[in-house]
């Protein structure tokens, strides 16, 4: 996204907040869109195809989350970043669970707002989006939701980044290195042993057998 | 001292002292009728004593001749305490015969049929029909007093033992009875902030279920305040943050746009807009802090909420590389406290630390079933000023920017939490540091 320009939805009903954002993300090399209610924003996404959207979730005509569960509904996997003054945690999770990649509070800094969009960018580039299904486990990349043995599993972003890595190419090993740059692509800083903690984490999610350590090389999940 | 008053124990004292007060009454009465009753029945045996005794002394007196002196009839001596005692007299008074206990004086009363009483005797006068001839049976008024205080304490000692088993039975009875109310009374005690559930009416005696509705229509219109207060909260939030999003997000645009000669201006005005967002965010808390939305109904898993708000401060600028968390990845620590509200507890604590520590230094984060602790680098902060930073707009010796109201908004929550927060300078099992640990 720093250097391709991609066409951005931006909904966001506020017009000072809104002009503002269309100048910086056009400023910034993107195309923009921009649309105040949920219903013509709807309708652009059925005939536009966009590399991200930009979402408020409180609008004159609608929730935005409605507008999201319907992207998500027909499978459309276009990255979402939810831009709202809600603050609440279970707002945030709500949000994460609803399908969105990434959640920013209002107010907030346009380079923020930048490198949020550049991240998420990042983790979708190149990758196939669709659900796939191991021995008692299925991991649904569109709506970001992981079933095992037929219960959903609630994962953190960052749990999620490192299963989606492994989940790509299952049986294929991923190295430390790669898992380390999936979780920087996500927007994190992160210490020496990050990836060890998560995958300790996913493990005692999904089952410690099913991701494979190969020792001095990396990880695969069967 | 004033003792807290007790139903139960009123209605234990005030009962039993009332059933044993009208035993005590029925007893006095009863002995009253007792001593009457006796004395019908005493008297009746003296008369017929005497009156059988009058024709058996006669014929006797008669058939043998008579001595000068009077002599008792039973002539060996008896060891046993006579109970009634006669003498016979002649027309002149004169005791003709006599019982071995009866005095060897006459009776001090007149020769006259029926019956009359002295100091010590209650007698009993029977005469032949020519007056040659008298009987006096006496009987000891000891010996009737004696027999009334026995008749008395056979009433009385079974009293006794009735009144500490009847006080055992009034208090299980009160208790029983107060159960209802005793129940109803820990369930109101239950109430607050985040426990709103109304009291369950089934089940509770009629003269109880007034007071339980009451409740319930006073916990329903507090719900309905909160719930109101709570929602204004949120719609404030969004309403302010929304006009400074888009100022701060112009003033950005602007900055970029504008000639050299104008951007210092306009950074002032960021920098502005900036502290005005984080005042407004602070504000916002803290009126959420008094709407009271720390406690709730249900029980949250407080791990998920740490991770999220770690993760999300992770990726600013202040926290980026400088959190490490010590916790279980599955940690399972459950609560009663609203997530908005941990989140919020949590946000402050690191933020506080973040902000008041060496940049680029580590804070650790120590997650447990106890609690949170959150230790940054610092200089050893005396106990006053650690006193006073959980005051509203009070801050330590500090050039960081701040509000001085993140320690106050987390105290606030922590209370409505029922936990507690405590700050440490030095840090627990350190040189230096501050420490801030809640614990639930």
């Amino acid at each position: 996204m720093s250097g391709d320009g991609v066409r951005v939805l931006l909904v966001e009903d506020d017009q000072v907040l809104g002009e503002a954002l269309r100048d910086h993300i056009a400023a910034a090399g993107h195309a923009v869109d921009w649309f105040t209610g949920v219903v013509d924003s709807m309708a652009a996404t059925e005939t536009v195809e966009y590399g991200l959207i930009l979402l408020d979730l409180r609008l004159p005509d609608g929730d935005g989350l409605s507008l999201l569960r319907h992207l998500r509904g027909r499978q459309d996997a276009t990255p979402v970043i939810i831009l709202t003054a809600h603050d609440q945690v279970s707002d945030r999770i709500e949000g994460l669970n609803s399908g969105a990649d990434d959640y920013l509070v209002k107010p907030f800094d346009l380079d923020e707002l930048t490198a949020r969009m550049l991240a998420v960018s990042r983790r979708y580039a190149g990758k196939p989006t669709s659900t796939i299904r191991l021995p008692g486990i299925e991991i649904d990349q569109i709506n970001r939701n992981v079933v095992v043995d037929n219960e959903i599993q609630l994962l953190s972003a960052r749990e999620w980044a490192v299963l989606d890595k492994l989940a790509a190419r299952p049986g294929a090993i991923v190295s430390k290195a790669q898992l380390h740059e999936e979780l920087y692509a996500f927007g994190a800083e992160i210490e020496s042993n990050t990836v060890e903690v998560y995958i300790s984490r996913l493990r005692k999610k999904i089952g410690h057998d099913r991701i494979e350590t190969i020792r001095g090389v990396g990880y695969c999940i069967k | 001292m004033f003792q807290t008053p007790s139903m139960t124990r009123k209605l234990v004292v005030a009962i039993t002292s009332v059933v044993a007060a009208f035993w005590l009454v029925a007893m006095g009465f009863g002995v009253l009728i007792m001593q009457d009753e006796f004395s019908e029945i005493f008297d009746s045996g003296i008369q017929e004593t005497a009156e059988r005794l009058l024709p058996i002394v006669n014929d006797d007196l008669a058939g043998r001749q008579a001595g000068n002196a009077p002599r008792g009839v039973a002539e060996k001596a008896a060891t046993n305490r006579e109970y009634l005692t006669y003498q016979v007299r002649g027309r002149d008074g004169q005791i003709l015969l006599k019982s071995r206990d009866a005095p060897s004086e006459p009776f001090p009363i007149a020769l006259a049929v029926g019956f009359s009483q002295t100091d010590t005797h209650r007698l009993y006068t029977a005469g032949t029909a020519d007056g040659s001839l008298y009987i006096q049976v006496a009987d000891a008024l000891d010996h009737r007093r004696e027999a009334a205080i026995e008749g008395g304490m056979a009433l009385f000692f079974p009293i006794l033992a009735l009144i500490p088993a009847s006080i055992i039975a009034i208090i299980l009875v009160v208790r029983m009875t107060l159960s209802p109310i005793e129940g109803l009374r820990n369930d109101i005690g239950t109430k607050d902030g985040g426990n709103m559930i109304p009291v369950d009416e089934a089940g509770l005696p009629v003269e109880l279920r007034p007071i339980a509705r009451s409740v319930n229509l006073l916990l329903e219109r507090l719900r309905s305040a909160l719930e109101a207060e709570r929602e204004f909260t949120a719609n404030s939030a969004h309403e302010l943050r929304t006009p400074i999003a888009g100022a701060l997000a112009q003033t950005q645009r602007l900055l970029a746009e504008v000639p050299p000669s104008l951007a210092a201006r306009a950074g002032q005005i960021e920098r502005s807009l900036q502290h005005l967002a984080r005042l407004a965010e602070k504000l916002l808390q803290m009126s959420r802090a008094e709407a009271g939305i720390g406690i709730s109904d249900e029980k949250t898993n407080l791990f998920p909420i740490l991770d999220v708000v770690i993760e999300d401060i992770r990726r600013s600028a202040l926290g980026a590389g400088r959190i490490v968390l010590h916790a279980q990845g599955d940690a399972r620590v459950e609560r009663q406290v609203r997530p908005d509200a941990f989140a919020i507890v949590v946000r402050n604590l690191l933020e506080n630390a973040l902000v008041h520590s060496p940049a680029r230094s580590i804070v650790d984060v120590y997650f447990d079933s106890e609690g949170l602790r959150i230790v940054n680098e610092s200089a050893v902060l005396d106990q006053a000023t650690l006193a006073s930073l959980t005051k509203r707009f009070t801050r330590g010796p500090t050039q960081a920017a701040g509000s001085g109201l993140g320690l106050s908004i987390v105290k606030r929550f922590v209370e409505q939490m029922n936990g507690n927060l405590a700050l440490h300078s030095p840090a627990t099992g350190r040189p230096g540091g501050f420490e801030a640990a809640v614990r639930f």
